[in-house]
């Protein structure tokens, strides 16, 4: 039997137009959505590649040439592989072990470890590499200062801005990534299988690593890969901590092409290898994820039962704990205590405490202040755009309602595939000339944004669509409700929260983006994030860890009310 | 005048067929069930009357005015039916009476007739003191109830069902099967209504379409396709059925595999003479131990056949039998009243009135 909601509006078919008493009056908004959509995507890759392969001459090559024989550019290229493996293999180690402890074992405060691991996942990666330059400096970093106070020594223990300080700090904030791929397969994986190793006489850590890891091989490839895009893509933490040891990743050398004299056409040749290397991983890890003998694993799942861990079970919980003070604690506290102190590498006594960084950077700051309302301006315009956007294309490919419609997903999901330092440059070259000249305002960001959070919105809605069952619009309709009245009536009312969770998605991911920003700001359109790396070149320290705190602040409140909003959900429906 | 008429409709889902030229007639007020295994193309068929999808060829029409076909494409809100779905789909949220009330409050009509209807038809299907509640408080039962009851109040010229009872347990499926009938009876609304349950279409239908394959096999009452099926697929799929293979000779007779001659119906559709397959169902077959009560029935006109009992089950109501015809390569099943018990190993006779060997088209 054919699936439901197979078919196309007939009306749209070609060289089939019926009289206007069967026009079916939705079309336009449809074809409208669609065209948007694909002009969003189109016209900054396609600037790339032509500013690439073309100047006043015309077709050349020129460009790749010099990009590929110039040594720094080879070695930013060489470092940027170089970080992003180490990044994915300790994420790998990280996540899959923290998904397994979770999932699979008796470890105790099981949810609060879950919540810290979401609470990286939500700390922009910046903010922590920020951070961490307070904590792990060679002189004034906290934790050197301890170490010099406690063994009278001169030298430094950690020093971040380093090779394996970057890797370090850049996989504190990629490991999340691998942790919610692992922990799904592992909650996926049923004990009937572990059990049946442990039957035949395999001992527990045996059958961990004989059964369950295979198992979760795939998922654990696919993470790898995650960790690893990630790391490619990733420009705040490179810029903080890899410039000032003179450390080029391929995103920091394309952001200096940027720099006085711009070269774009360096620049939009850079990022062409980045873009493939992307698509290629992209690619590999699908056909890793989509495996046959994966499947195994796809299926019920019968009882879980959990791995005893007896006498281990303080210790493992400790290491835990102190890999999360890593990448939460430590960074948390080093915010806190630099915007509550006058001097924040000074003890936080009553002396030195102050709110005036508060003060300083809400009130009387104007750059820090135009920047919060340029970020909550963006951050509210390109969420209700974007969701708007990403219902429709959701609802025009999950009804399949033209011909083709399948190919949106396509491009909703492309800037998946686009570094955003290759987006900025792509659309750089678009809105700095005619027609639309948008470089200068805010509404290049809006633009930029758009486009970048297309696919968070795009596979939030579209999974909301998803689980509401086509008979449930159809029955509407035989009763009378045109399609945009069934819309209404039926369809939203039941997406409602899917939705406002994607709103909330594509927020949170504006007002913590800086790769695409650190490109297309312009001086009267600073965004939160730019500000705060603007800040760093001048050591204001107060004024960052504010700003910080009231980023992770808003982020931590819309995850909670969108969670609150879900499970409500849920319980209403019965489900 | 609400008869509805498919006229050599087709469509295909990428390039393969799911339902080919088919041409079905539903009168005015007639209740017409589509039964055959899944993927026969039943669930498309109806969902092409719904206007849900566009034939690819040929046309639908409503008395004589074409509502589908691969230029005009009438959207379902116009069609002026309804449609009950295997899911239900009684919308989450919406309480019983908001479900119910949709259908008219979309035609604009006052309050107080809106109200006075739904209540109306929630008395009618029993759902009156649960109109307050969400479909999340509501058994399967009464969610399909909601869903008929919606679909009655907004009086639909014809009404839809795709399987509308196949998500219910076994004793509320049989109650339902009664009261769908009770409200056609009832309302006399034309009904075409999908099914693969052939004891459904049979307590429910006053016609039956047999669909394989996405073709019209055969349509009639539910009597005509169980006593005289066309082909062994509609022998096979309606009931049970022993299917012997042999040749007709002429005059009525058949000479079987094996060689045994039998009398066949006389059927106006049957071939005279080639190739043939014959239906005979089991519980049209005697069997006895008595060789002279087996050769005056012979002789008075009954197909005779001798064989061992191979193997038998004793339902209580029946008892189920396999018959070996050795050496003919025929194994009968019999289904007889257990008043006697013949036991495995027994040579008995089996008997068959040539009315009941029906001429079936072997496809």
């Amino acid at each position: 039997m054919p699936t439901a909601g197979t078919e196309t509006i007939g009306s749209a078919r070609e060289g089939r137009w019926p009289g206007l008493k069967n026009w079916e009056p939705s079309l336009p908004v449809w074809l409208g959505a669609a065209a948007f959509l694909v002009c969003l995507m189109l016209l900054p890759l396609g600037s790339i590649f032509k500013a690439s392969l073309w100047d006043e001459k015309g077709l050349t090559l020129d460009k790749y040439a010099e990009v590929f024989s110039n040594a720094a550019f080879l070695a930013a290229i060489r470092n940027t592989v170089v970080i992003s493996f180490w990044v994915g293999m300790i994420s790998v180690v990280i996540g899959g072990l923290f998904a397994w402890l979770v999932t699979r074992t008796d470890l105790p405060w099981k949810k609060t470890i879950r919540a810290l691991v979401m609470a990286s996942f939500v700390t922009p990666p910046f903010l922590g590499a920020f951070a961490w330059t307070l904590l792990a400096g060679p002189n004034a970093g906290l934790l050197n200062k301890l170490y010099r106070s406690i063994t009278g020594r001169e030298d430094a223990l950690f020093n971040v801005f380093t090779m394996p300080g970057l890797i370090l700090v850049m996989a504190l904030y990629s490991y999340p990534y691998v942790f919610s791929m692992i922990a799904n397969v592992c909650e996926l994986i049923s004990s009937d299988l572990e059990d049946a190793a442990e039957i035949l006489g395999a001992r527990k850590l045996r059958t961990a690593w004989t059964i369950t890891l295979p198992l979760a091989l795939p998922a654990l490839v696919g993470g790898f890969i995650v960790a690893f895009l990630q790391s490619l893509s990733l420009f705040g933490t490179p810029a903080i901590l890899g410039l000032p040891a003179g450390i080029h990743t391929i995103t920091t050398q394309i952001w200096t092409f940027f720099q006085y004299p711009p070269r774009l056409d360096l620049a939009a040749a850079f990022s062409v290898p980045l873009l493939m290397a992307t698509m290629l991983l992209i690619a590999l890890q699908k056909k890793v994820l989509g495996r046959r003998g994966f499947s195994t694993v796809g299926g019920k799942g019968g009882q879980k039962r959990l791995v005893k861990l007896g006498w281990g079970r303080l210790p493992v919980l400790l290491a835990v704990l102190a890999i999360l003070s890593l990448s939460v604690f430590l960074p948390y506290w080093i915010l806190l205590k630099a915007a509550l102190s006058k001097a924040w590498a000074l003890p936080l006594d009553w002396d030195n405490f102050t709110l005036s960084n508060f003060s300083f950077a809400l009130f009387q700051f104007s750059d820090t202040q135009a920047a919060i309302l340029n970020t909550f301006k963006l951050g509210i315009l390109t969420a209700t755009a974007g969701t708007l956007v990403a219902t429709l294309i959701a609802y025009i490919t999950n009804r399949n309602l033209f011909p083709g419609a399948r190919f949106l997903t396509f491009f909703a999901l492309a800037p998946l595939v686009i570094p955003g330092v290759v987006l900025a440059v792509g659309l750089f070259i678009v809105y700095t000339q005619p027609p639309v000249v948008l470089y200068g305002t805010i509404w290049i960001l809006f633009v930029a944004y758009l486009t970048k959070e297309m696919p968070v919105g795009y596979a939030q809605a579209e999974s909301t669509f998803k689980s509401i069952h086509v008979e449930l619009e159809e029955a509407g309709r035989i009763i009378g409700a045109n399609r945009l009245m069934a819309l209404k009536d039926i369809t939203a009312p039941l997406a409602r929260s899917g939705l406002i969770a994607a709103w909330c998605f594509i927020f949170i991911g504006v007002i913590r983006e800086l790769s695409v920003s650190i490109l297309l700001f312009a001086p009267n359109s600073k965004v939160v994030s730019v500000v705060i790396f603007d800040l760093k070149e001048e050591g204001q320290i107060g004024a960052i860890s504010v700003m910080g705190i009231l980023l992770l602040a808003v982020s931590f409140i819309i995850i909670l009310g969108v969670r609150w909003l879900l499970d409500r959900d849920v319980v209403a429906t019965g489900e | 005048m609400a008869t509805v008429s498919l006229q050599r409709l087709s469509k295909k889902f990428a390039g393969a067929a799911a339902v080919e030229a088919l041409d079905l007639e539903i009168g005015n007020g007639e209740f017409v069930a589509l039964l055959g295994p899944s993927g026969c193309g039943k669930t498309t068929t109806l969902r092409l009357i719904a206007g849900f999808l566009q034939p690819d060829e040929g046309e639908i029409r409503i008395g004589d005015k074409v509502i589908s076909s691969p230029s005009v494409l009438l959207p379902p809100e116009r069609r002026s039916m309804s449609m009950i779905f295997q899911s239900y789909a009684v919308w989450p949220h919406m309480t019983v009476f908001q479900n119910v009330a949709y259908g008219l409050k979309i035609k604009k009509l006052p309050r107080q007739e809106i109200e006075r209807k739904v209540v109306q038809v929630l008395r009618l299907v029993h759902l009156e003191p649960l109109k307050e509640r969400y479909s999340a408080e509501l058994s399967g039962g009464q969610q399909q109830r909601v869903a008929l009851a919606r679909a009655l109040v907004v009086e639909p010229e014809i009404l839809l069902m795709d399987e509308p009872l196949s998500n219910l347990d076994a004793n509320l499926r049989e109650e339902m099967r009664f009261e769908i009938r009770r409200l056609h009876e009832e309302f006399a609304i034309t009904t075409v209504y999908v099914t693969h349950d052939q004891a459904e279409a049979m307590a429910t239908a006053d016609r039956i379409a047999v669909l394989n394959k996405g073709r019209l096999v055969q349509a009639g009452k539910p009597a005509d396709i169980f006593d005289r099926p066309l082909t062994r697929f509609v022998a096979e799929f309606v009931g049970k059925a022993n299917i012997l293979t042999g040749e007709l000779i002429g005059g009525g007779a058949l000479r079987l595999t094996g060689g045994q001659w039998i009398q066949v119906a006389g059927d106006a559709n049957a071939p005279a003479q080639g190739a043939a397959a014959v239906c005979l169902r089991p519980h049209h077959i005697r069997l006895t131990t008595d060789e002279a009560e087996a050769k005056k029935l012979a002789g008075a006109g009954y197909n005779l056949f001798s064989g061992v009992i191979q193997r038998l089950i004793y339902f209580g109501e029946t008892a189920d039998y396999a018959v070996d015809l050795a050496p003919h390569p025929f194994i009968l099943r019999v289904v007889s009243p257990p008043a006697q018990l013949y036991q495995k190993g027994q040579r008995v006779f089996a008997l068959a009135a040539p009315d009941h060997c029906v001429v079936v088209r072997d496809e």
